[in-house]
């Protein structure tokens, strides 16, 4: 068993059954099955913390409250009076990624974030979201001419144009990307940490016992920078999509 | 390890429904009662802030009207003090003058009436060495003038001592 077959078992997708539909298997795989396990989790933790009248539920609350009121001030901040139509997304979408990305540091658990496809239908999301809340507020005509900065010589609008639409999808790849790099990066290091053992254990076993305390001493810090990636990351992308999502609705 | 980077429709699409879906369940079941309650908290902290506020405003206003009252009543005293400060002393002038009037008016009185014991007591001495005169010239003569011409001599005499008197 070589280094690149554990790398794939614990971070590639394994497809579970194929439900061909119109060409397209939409079958559920690992990470769809993780992706519902979160989803689940995600709404039985809210719906518990919100409705029970319980002291842990109460307890509970007061955490997510202190988040909600922060989130709640910035996203004022960034959009003034429609604040509360887009709250409710980037309250979801920070809390779904914390959760996707903290499952995937338990034992048997996979991060679904550290799956390409996952953070491409995230950015995708946010992508969409952009452009309707800015088509939502502006009209279509007017979104479409503020995309470009007003006040430029008219010479530059069709240079920058395109330069803006370029802008705007680089903009959403790279949400996808950053996510997924950072929560595969730190996956790999975690694993690499831990097969060192193995791979001196391979030349004497006597070499490979000693390097274990030090293998799992380092693993056990990147390990831990995970679960502060997992918290950062969570909030870059939230952060990001309401600063994406705000500058398209107020544009100036 | 390419397969790291392979797209899966599938995941993405059940992504994209699993994740919409998870919106729309946590606005009805978290955010919107999680957002009420923080609502209706500042709203509550906003009202008392806001009848804090018009207390203090009441209190301000009852400090600066009791403020004036004790700045009318300080003027108050002080124009009652310099009032009577006022009548105080006129009242002494007069007593003054008074006394100073009664004291000048004895003493003139007292003048007048010492004045007029003494010339009662110059015109008796005078009739009194008048006839001690006459009585020492009767005896001295020896010779009884009668009373007609004593009288006249005498009046004579002292009619002299009145002009000489008044020179």
């Amino acid at each position: 068993m070589n280094f690149e077959e554990i790398l794939a078992h614990h971070l590639l997708d394994h497809p579970i059954a194929s439900w061909m539909i119109g060409g397209v298997d939409l079958g559920p795989t690992k990470d769809v099955v993780i992706l519902w396990i979160v989803s689940a989790l995600t709404v039985a933790i809210f719906g518990f913390a919100a409705r029970s009248r319980t002291r842990v539920a109460l307890m509970m609350r007061y955490g997510i409250e202190a988040v909600v009121v922060y989130t709640r001030r910035e996203v004022h901040i960034i959009f003034h009076e429609d604040a509360d139509t887009y709250l409710h997304y980037f309250l979801t979408l920070f809390f779904f990624i914390l959760i996707a990305n903290l499952f995937g540091l338990l034992p048997e658990g996979a991060s679904v974030t550290g799956n390409i496809n996952v953070t491409a239908a995230l950015a995708f999301c946010t992508f969409a979201l952009i452009n309707f809340a800015g088509v939502k507020k502006q009209g279509l005509l007017s979104y479409i001419k503020h995309i470009v900065p007003s006040g430029l010589p008219f010479w530059l609008v069709p240079i920058l144009f395109p330069i803006e639409i370029m802008g705007l999808f680089a903009k959403c790849i790279a949400l996808c990307i950053r996510i997924f790099a950072n929560m595969v990066a730190g996956h790999a290091v975690s694993l690499a940490f831990l097969s060192l053992i193995f791979i001196f254990a391979a030349s004497s076993k006597f070499v490979g016992v000693a390097v274990a305390p030090v293998s799992v001493g380092m693993a056990l810090f990147a390990y831990t920078l995970d679960v502060l990636v997992a918290l950062l990351q969570a909030y870059i992308f939230t952060v990001l999509t309401a600063l994406f999502v705000g500058a398209a609705v107020h544009p100036h | 390890m390419d397969k790291l980077l392979a797209p899966e429709v599938g995941l993405i699409f059940w992504t994209v429904v699993t994740f919409l879906c998870l919106v729309w369940v946590m606005k009805k079941i978290a955010w919107g009662p999680i957002i009420e309650a923080i609502e209706e908290r500042e709203g509550k902290m906003r009202s008392e802030l806001e009848g804090a506020q018009t207390a203090r405003g009441e209190a301000e206003k009852i400090r600066a009207q009791l403020e004036q009252q004790v700045a009318g009543l300080q003027t108050m005293q002080r124009e009652m003090l310099a009032q009577a400060t006022k009548e105080g002393e006129a009242l002494r002038a007069k007593l003054k003058a008074d006394a100073e009037a009664d004291a000048q008016r004895v003493r003139e009185k007292t003048m007048a009436e010492l004045s007029e014991e003494k010339d009662k007591l110059t015109r008796e001495l005078r009739k009194e060495v008048a006839g001690l005169s006459v009585m020492a010239a009767e005896r001295l003569m020896r010779k009884t003038v009668d009373d007609g011409v004593q009288k006249s001599v005498l009046e004579g005499f002292f009619h002299d001592l009145e002009s000489r008197k008044a020179n």
